[in-house]
């Protein structure tokens, strides 16, 4: 716009932010800080904020992070003897947690309570306040037209405000010193409806996200075929309870699995299904359900759901000492080392008696195993096609009674005594030089689950839908404002004639205004276009 | 089932005749505005045969070329879905043909929503003030020139450095949210890239209006002689920045008002913005069934969340005093930037759980 006056004549622009009241003038503690609040809950403190926290995000995907990968933040730490304690101590590794990034967090929350509280009390009074009087030049304005017609200024002042009103505007009828009369409308109180709704669901977001983090809990456990578990401290694996959590808090559900299988693409090895046959029961008295756990497809119980996380290979050993009574016979879990699942795992036999300590068997397993060019060996695919077991056998002192706690999937081997190695198929069986025999019996498969309770995840998801409703009223409506004046026609020419302006003003134009206003201008019952006309002289 | 390789094949091939009728409507749209300048300065020399209605031609065949190209990659995309039995966009490789499809299909809903007459109508009379129309709507053609080259390069370093053979899901993306989150997420992005070239623009023109030269040709002038910077005063009304505006005026005239620009890429983003928190509260739902967590700082997550702060920033900045215009629409560049880093950066170097680029 290049009109200066046009720009003079325009109302104040019609941002859904409302007037606020001018800061207090004055010295003294009080009135500074309302000043500093008043700054706090500003539109550029709120930018500011946004901004931080954007940039504050950022390290945490360079940089490795504890909750994602701990192992890489500890090579990292090697790596860096001395970076990478100072890192740690500005808590680089944990940025998500850190101090400095909930800081930012909570200051711009503070910052939308202290900004929508006051809105939500002016947004009320606006929507019952008549809407503003017509400026008294509409023809200045950028959307504007006039014309003339027969009919008398009230009469058509009565009939635009019925019209308008019929279509949902807030409109209001005037009548002016002179004789003319004016139609204000106001219309797209939802934008700034829809704006409140989006700030104060992101506030019932962060009460969501308090709740789980409060009161939920998660545990992993690792289950071999045809084994199961209970849902209870002790069962599991790994478990996270929350700062509030009880133990009273567990549902009392348990479960086993019956078998998994997984399938792969013949072609090139990337998994196509996991599945996860299991039987379960909600609660001690009631009957047991089967159900297949799948990536997408977690089992919902009252109170938890238990989701498929990741699986591998068990292999099944019987250990037997030299006068045949059986040390060992079960499912021994292996880790998978990469995705065609090559595994290792540890198996400890306390005793085998008759002279033989403690023996320790450390094994690679290769699903479907092939010779290396260096003569080693390597899985070439996930599937256990051809299956192989490398084992090397160990005596000694394997630590079982010093009370330390023990990996169940290596063995410090320094100090032991190597006894042999060897390579076995399922059903193969190995003598040992004292005597023992190892038998490679089969091979099964293990999953983990995790079963995790949320108790802030409805908050949350309900947070979720206003934010997006909030969003789509606050971007996609449009908050208009709609004049019309009649007066009667000036002293000199047919006094019977009424001259009509009329104009509109959309705050951020979100595109189809000006078809409104047409329409609304050939409702009233002239084209713009032909108006514009008569008024060229 | 095993994916149709023959037909797969045939997506390939339509792409590539796709992408030549990009690259041809780009050429047809920048020789359109070259005709239109000359065309103008005839048209101040007297000259009667002045080419502007060869050059509107040549700006209609680029429209009908964009619009053949968009049915040519609507066909690649649905023999790719029928190649491989699934929805056809599973790697970044079928992302990116879906996020270009987006942007054109954005920009020739644009363009047919303007009355037809007015297509091409670039330059038009200015109203007197009091007879001002309110109908002052612009065609979105010039859009076209400048649309047509990321989507080019979108789909080239799709096909080439991101091409994925055909064949089926990882269980992770084989999910009825893959149908909900992914084709929000792509939307979102085809709408924020037409939003982004349209505020690239807007700053070009802003600048041209405070009577500034051109950025880049400032740049290629202080790189020629850096030893004297000084004996250069680029500042509104010097007679270096004359000059430069001078070269440049022919496209400068041929865009839509500033004011116009802004308003445009403000439309399409508050399109795009609710769509595209829709995609992650959708990724964020999925999340929980697949990995048991509905947010767990991802590195992907946590860049789409950077980018929709960006968004927000940009939105609240036309908000405030001291921000709107020209601050505001850099803060929109930086959060396509952002989202560009998600897309790009995150799916190929840093990668976490999203590990489905389909790359290797
Ligand atoms: C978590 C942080 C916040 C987010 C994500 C956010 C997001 C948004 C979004 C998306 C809009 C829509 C923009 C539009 O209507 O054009 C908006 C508008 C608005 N926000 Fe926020 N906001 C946040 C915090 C705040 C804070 C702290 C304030 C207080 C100063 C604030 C005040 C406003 C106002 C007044 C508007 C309406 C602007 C207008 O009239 O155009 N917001 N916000």
């Amino acid at each position: 716009m290049t009109d200066t006056i046009v720009e003079e004549e325009q109302p104040a622009p019609l941002s859904t932010q409302p007037e606020r009241p001018a800061d207090p003038a004055g010295r003294g503690p009080i009135v500074a800080a309302v000043r500093i609040w008043r700054q706090f809950t500003s539109m550029r403190t709120a930018l500011l904020l946004l901004a931080l926290l954007a940039l504050a995000a950022i390290p945490g995907t360079v940089i490795p992070q504890r909750g994602l990968d701990p192992v890489k933040v500890n090579s990292y730490l090697a790596a860096h003897p001395h970076l990478g304690p100072l890192m740690d101590k500005l808590s680089l590794f944990d940025v998500f947690a850190a101090p400095w990034f909930v800081l930012i967090f909570i200051l711009l929350f503070v910052s939308v309570v202290g900004c929508v509280i006051p809105r939500v009390r002016l947004h009320y009074r606006a929507m019952r306040r008549r809407p503003p009087n017509a400026p008294r030049h509409l023809l200045r304005m950028s959307a504007s037209t006039g014309w003339e017609t027969d009919e008398s200024p009230a009469a058509l002042g009565k009939r635009v405000h019925t019209m308008l009103r019929s279509s949902h505007w807030r409109a209001d009828l005037r009548t002016e010193a002179d004789g003319g009369v004016t139609v204000s409308a106001e219309k797209g109180y939802l934008r700034e409806t829809g704006n409140l709704i989006f700030h104060i669901a992101l506030l019932l977001l962060l009460v969501g996200i308090a709740l789980s983090s409060l009161y939920g809990y998660k545990g992993t456990v690792l289950v071999s075929q045809g084994g199961g578990f209970s849902n209870a401290r002790a069962d599991y694996d790994v478990f996270e309870p929350s700062r509030l959590f009880s133990d009273s808090q567990l549902s009392p559900f348990s479960l086993t699995m019956q078998s998994f299988k997984a399938t792969y693409n013949p072609a090139n090895g990337e998994p196509l299904t996991f599945k996860a046959d299991v039987h379960y029961t909600s609660s001690p008295t009631s009957p047991s359900k089967p159900y297949v756990v799948q990536v997408n497809h977690p089992l919902n119980l009252p109170g938890a759901k238990v989701f498929l996380v990741g699986h591998g290979y068990s292999l099944i050993m019987k250990v037997t000492n030299a006068d045949g009574t059986v040390k060992y016979d079960g499912p021994t879990a292996f880790l998978p080392d990469n995705s065609l699942f090559a595994s290792h795992g540890v198996l400890k036999v306390p005793s085998l008696g008759a002279g033989g300590g403690q023996l320790g068997l450390t094994g690679e397993f290769y699903p479907t195993a092939a010779v290396t060019q260096s003569g080693g060996l390597q899985s070439i695919f996930p599937a256990p096609d051809h299956p192989v077991l490398a084992l090397s056998a160990w005596q000694g002192n394997l630590g079982f009674n010093t009370g330390i706690p023990q990996s169940d999937y290596s063995l410090p081997v320094t100090g032991l005594k190597n006894i042999g190695i060897t390579q076995l198929s399922p059903g193969g069986s190995w003598k040992l030089p004292d005597g023992a025999t190892v038998k490679f019996v089969g091979v099964q498969q293990w999953a983990t689950f995790q079963v995790a309770h949320e108790p802030g995840k409805r908050t949350v998801l309900v947070a979720a839908v206003l934010i997006v409703v909030g969003l789509l009223g606050s971007l996609r409506v449009r908050r208009r404002r709609f004049w019309i004046r009649a007066v009667p026609a000036p002293v000199g020419q047919d006094p019977r004639r009424t001259v009509v302006t009329a104009a509109g003003l959309a705050r951020s134009d979100v595109g189809g205004f000006v078809d409104e206003l047409d329409d609304l201008v050939k409702q009233i019952g002239r084209s713009p276009h032909g108006a514009i006309e008569t008024e060229r002289d | 089932m095993a994916p149709n390789l023959h037909l797969a094949h045939v997506s390939d091939v339509l792409l590539t005749w796709a992408v030549f009728c990009y690259a041809f409507a780009m050429l047809g749209y920048a020789a359109e505005f070259a005709g239109t300048r000359r065309a103008a300065r005839a048209i101040e020399n007297g000259e009667r045969r002045n080419g502007a209605l060869y050059s509107r031609r040549l700006g209609q065949a680029a429209v009908a070329l964009t619009f053949i190209g968009w049915a040519i990659e609507v066909g690649s995309v649905t023999t790719r879905g029928l190649a491989v039995h699934r929805v056809p966009w599973g790697n970044m490789y079928e992302f990116s043909c879906m996020v270009t499809l987006v942007a054109v299909t954005i920009y020739l809903t644009l363009l047919l929503s303007q009355p037809l007459k007015r297509i091409g109508a670039f330059l038009t009379l200015r109203p007197s003030r009091h007879t001002m129309s309110w109908r002052s709507r612009e065609s979105v053609r010039y859009l076209g020139a400048f649309l047509m080259a990321p989507v080019v390069l979108y789909i080239g370093i799709a096909a080439t450095v991101l091409y994925a053979a055909p064949g089926p899901l990882v269980p992770a993306l084989d999910s009825y949210w893959i149908k909900i989150h992914v084709v929000a997420a792509i939307t979102a992005t085809g709408a924020f890239m037409v939003s982004g070239v349209v505020t690239l623009l807007y700053l070009l023109k802003e600048r041209y209006e405070r009577g500034l030269p051109p950025l880049h040709m400032v740049i290629a002038r202080r790189l020629r002689s850096p030893r004297h910077p000084e004996q250069f005063s680029f500042g509104p009304g010097t007679a270096a920045a004359a000059e430069m505006n001078a070269a440049s005026s022919g496209l400068m005239q041929s865009l839509p008002s500033a004011e116009s620009l802004d308003r445009l890429a403000y439309r399409v983003i508050t399109f795009a913005f609710p769509v595209w928190t829709f995609a992650i509260i959708a990724g964020a739902i999925w999340a929980e069934t697949a990995w048991s967590r509905y947010w767990g700082w991802d590195p992907k997550e946590t860049w789409s969340f950077i980018t929709w702060l960006g968004y927000a920033a940009y939105l609240h900045a036309r908000a405030t005093a001291g921000w709107r215009g020209r601050r505001a629409a850099m803060l929109s560049l930086i959060a396509f930037g952002s989202l560009m880093i998600d897309y790009y950066v995150v799916n190929t170097v840093i990668t976490g759980l999203h590990s489905y680029a389909g790359i290797s």
